[in-house]
């Protein structure tokens, strides 16, 4: 049996959904009355208070510490409902922003659980390219000799000689395999945005600037990995997560707010 | 009609959020869940610092919440890595340069207190019982905050003082859950974006005891995977002491196999409370609590956007780089609700603190204040943001769309007295480790390997040994430091000979000059007096800038006030030396760190009066220009017992 198009939009599933909820809600028993004025600790509340003091501090409440926990829950019980009387809950502007954030999370939280199935992500590698190109670039590995001079003129003038040797520095003059993203932390960005624009050859290259002054650079190698879907799955996978939750709670305001009627005076 | 479909399509919502609560977090790979022990092949020696922040806040503490940020802690890591984020007000923004590390710290009762705002059966009891509540809370997904201006006002300084409306308190029990849902979610979330070799996520939080507004603030930070770190649950701040959250540590560490460590901050808001010479309750010190507090807290943060608590000029009148960040902070504690008396400044500044460290560790054989330092932001953005040409404010309410932030009255603690340009911009933490891991870097602030600055990112080397000689830096140094010497934040023991130093101080590669490099050395003297002094032992054109009266002549300013520019034309791009204590005397306990201090740069104000057009007043303006700098964690000198 085909069924008809309509049954398979996201909408109606999620509107049934909601009346499922709305009818166990309804029917389901009586409320407890918020404004009740008992507030009974009994064996079970007291298991309870012990067991969260358990959990924080590793090991059972003394008789002394659990009474001082249930002294603190009363106190809270109380002040807590005595705010609800007075309606602090209605004029605070942080309550508002939280239940505004919490329907956003609402929206999104199926997203954040998601497990995106290996298609969705590879298309999703796919479809945006640009977020994996800094990444690769900065876990390219190279292997470089370098000295470092005080004015670009005397670095052009020791490239002419056999022998490069630089000023003395804290600076390496050898790199052996590593990271650009080590690089730019010891050279700067402007030294690795430099070496960026260099190729490996035997020969002395530059000279390229830095906060440290001139370098002479010998660039031997350069190893940048090629993007792999394995590596980069867990990037994959935040980066999808964090595009589909902003997605859904766009679909979901967006659903929302189709039912308002906003007037803007202007 | 319409009002009951829209009522549907939000018990939609619900519907959806209930289901999905149960499934809980997309799990790691195991390398990125654990403490990344052998993920990622280590240098012999640390051999480049790590970059890091260990105090931000995200949308999950209270207070960030109530000045306004929305981002989460998954935002907080992406900027922290280097991606472009979109801060809450609007704009796009993304760090110059990526971090290597973040401790996520937000407040520990925040954590339970706010999710009780989630507290999903009350809420469905009210919306059920169709009272004006669902009306209301549709109301409010379409209307601005800023509607409410007053009540913002006043919850935003009731944030900043714990006075979080009770309204929000949670009932124990509902608290405890929240607050486990919370943290392991965030355990999780750490879990995706901690990559060994990349980019390390630390699980953490900030403990906020604050007596009477006095702060006692630490953040408590974890080495360990979502394996071990999932068995707890972040301590609560409000009404616990120091002790007791250290007995929580030590309870993590036995029932877990561990490891945990807290990190004290603002200092010079505690009024004298956070290093006193007795304990909490005035009763002498024991070497049992001086022997806790030393393990469980071998480093501070000495600087943040709250001002710097290296020390203080009352403290230290003989030190003329002394006072950096102390304006504005120095008169009162963090709520103001008490003042602070000159007295109490040696309580409240780390260089005082070491010194009563020595003199307590002479009474007791045991010094509870032998801590390194570190810089952090303490930013509640969710925006790690440290530099000063890319401020993005304490919080939310004064981000860069807010043009007059630094020149208008700050209510965030204060009512009075403290404005926007009293703030910094917030400092960094650097860790010299063997590699960028979870264990790499907790090992660090373990063993004091750790340095603070400002915000640039100098590269500081500190060796201490006996017998390092001018003709040690033609060789392998590092090597040499580190097998015959001992690096920053290690004990040297007195062997009768002056002790000397490999000092090197390399220049943020991408930021200003550096001026000079200082020691302070703090000592008891014959008498069992505290002393400190002050050496510059090495600066920029040494040759010209020669010594005139005892002092180094002031290394110049390049700063223009109209378009916040400076030039490097003044300044050294490195600067190393070999110092030997000339004062040194057999058996005086003594500790040596360094400071070193950029050329003049212009503070995040002077490029908001240049971006904005904003006048600064005189006050500000006369501090808008500032010299960085960098503390490095001491090296002790201990008498041979």
């Amino acid at each position: 049996m085909k069924l008809p198009n309509w049954t398979r939009e996201p909408l109606v599933h999620f509107m049934a959904l909601g009346a499922v909820l709305y009818v166990a809600l309804t029917w389901g028993g009586t409320q407890p009355d918020p404004a009740s004025r008992v507030i009974s600790v009994g064996s079970a509340e007291e298991e309870k208070i012990a067991e969260s003091w358990t959990l924080t501090m590793g090991r059972s409440p003394t008789d002394a510490e659990l009474d001082l926990a249930v002294d603190a829950y009363v106190r809270e019980e109380v002040l807590y409902r005595e705010a609800l009387r007075l309606g602090f809950d209605e004029s605070d502007a942080i309550v508002r922003r939280r239940m505004v954030s919490k329907m956003d999370m609402s929206a999104s939280l199926a997203a954040e659980t998601a497990e995106p199935s290996e298609e969705v992500l590879r298309a999703f590698l796919e479809d945006n390219p640009e977020l994996y190109a800094g990444e690769a670039s900065a876990n390219a590995r190279v292997s470089f000799d370098q000295a470092v001079f005080s004015s670009e003129m005397s670095a052009r003038a020791a490239m002419a000689r056999a022998q490069v040797k630089g000023d003395a520095t804290g600076l390496p003059r050898n790199v052996s395999t590593t990271p650009m993203r080590d690089i730019e932390a010891q050279f700067g960005q402007q030294f690795a945005a430099g070496m960026r624009g260099l190729e490996p050859e035997d020969e002395w290259q530059g000279p390229l600037a830095s906060g440290f002054g001139w370098h002479l650079v010998r660039l031997t190698a350069r190893n940048v990995p090629e993007p792999d879907f394995e590596t980069l799955r867990v990037s994959i996978v935040n980066d999808w997560r964090s595009a589909e939750i902003k997605a859904r709670k766009e679909r979901a305001y967006e659903t929302l707010r189709s039912a308002y009627r906003i007037d803007i005076d202007r | 009609m319409r009002k009951a479909w829209v009522t549907l399509a939000c018990a939609s919502i619900l519907a959806i959020g209930v289901v999905s609560c149960s499934g809980g977090e997309p799990e790691a790979p195991p390398e990125q869940s654990g403490d990344g022990t052998d993920t990622i092949e280590l240098a012999e020696f640390p051999d480049r610092p790590y970059w890091g922040d260990t105090h931000l806040h995200t949308d999950n503490s209270v207070d960030a919440f109530g000045f306004g940020t929305r981002l989460g802690p998954e935002a907080a890591l992406r900027f922290a890595r280097g991606e472009t984020v979109t801060a809450t007000t609007g704009a796009e923004t993304q760090l110059s340069r990526p971090l290597d590390f973040l401790v996520i710290a937000d407040h520990s009762d925040a954590l339970g207190a706010t999710r009780r705002l989630y507290d999903a059966p009350r809420w469905y009891v009210n919306w059920v019982m169709g009272d004006e509540t669902v009306l209301r809370w549709y109301d409010m997904m379409h209307e601005s905050p800023e509607q409410s201006t007053k009540a913002i006002g006043e919850l935003i300084s009731a944030a900043a003082e714990d006075r979080i409306p009770e309204a929000m308190a949670a009932d124990a029990e509902a608290s405890e859950e929240a607050t486990k849902d919370i943290w392991n979610t965030q355990l999780s979330i750490l879990d995706r974006y901690n990559e060994p070799g990349v980019f390390t996520a630390l699980a953490g939080y900030e403990w906020t005891a604050m007596p009477n507004g006095n702060n006692l603030h630490r953040v408590v930070m974890y080495r360990d995977g979502s394996d071990k770190t999932r068995q707890t649950v972040p301590f609560p701040g409000l009404q616990t002491t120091p002790p007791q959250l250290w007995e929580y540590m030590k309870s993590y560490e036995e029932k877990t196999g561990g490891r945990v460590l807290a990190i004290p901050h603002n200092p010079n808001l505690s009024n004298g409370l956070m290093f006193q010479m007795t304990m909490e309750d005035g009763s002498p010190m024991t070497p049992e609590y001086a022997a806790l507090r030393a393990w469980a807290e071998p480093v501070i943060e000495a600087t943040q956007i709250k001002g710097d608590s290296e020390t203080h000029p009352y403290l230290s009148p003989n030190d003329e780089m002394a006072g950096f960040g102390v304006q504005g902070w120095d008169f009162g504690n963090l709520s103001l609700s008490e003042m602070t008396e000159p007295s109490m400044y040696a309580g409240s500044y780390a260089r005082s603190a070491l010194l009563r460290g020595l003199t307590l560790e002479e009474q007791m054989g045991v010094n509870p204040y032998a801590f390194g330092m570190i810089g952090s932001t303490d930013s509640h953005t969710s925006l790690a943001t440290g530099d000063e040409d890319n401020f993005w404010g304490k919080h939310t309410g004064n981000e860069q769309s807010y043009e007059d932030r630094a020149i208008v009255p700050q209510n965030l603690g204060t009512r009075e007295g403290r404005f926007g340009w009293h703030y910094l911009a917030g400092g960094y933490a650097a860790a010299w480790a063997r590699g960028n891991t979870r264990a790499e870097i907790f090992d660090a602030f373990a063993r004091r390997e750790v340095y603070a600055t400002t915000g640039p990112r100098m590269s500081v080397r500190i060796f201490g040994g006996f017998g390092f000689t001018a003709s040690d830096w033609d060789e392998d140094w590092v090597r040499k430091g580190y097998t015959s010497g001992v690096p920053m934040g290690g004990e040297l023991d007195d062997q009768g000979d002056a002790p000397s130093f490999l000092i090197s101080a390399m220049k943020d590669p991408d930021g200003a000059n550096l001026d000079r490099v200082q020691v302070i050395k703090g000592w008891l003297d014959a008498s069992g007096a505290m002393q400190e002094q002050v050496y510059d032992v090495v600066w920029s054109d040494m040759d010209t800038r020669r010594r005139s009266g005892g002092k180094v002549p002031s290394v110049g300013d390049t700063v223009n006030r109209d378009d916040a520019s400076y030039t490097n034309d003044i300044g050294a791009a490195e600067l190393r030396t070999t110092w030997t204590d000339p004062d040194y005397v057999q058996g005086h306990r003594a500790f040596y760190y360094l400071r070193v201090l950029e050329i003049p740069t212009p503070r995040w104000t002077l490029y908001d009066a240049v971006r904005f057009g904003v006048t600064l007043s005189d006050d500000a303006m006369a501090d808008a220009v500032a010299q960085e700098r960098a503390y490095t964690s001491p090296i002790w000198l201990k008498p041979n017992s």
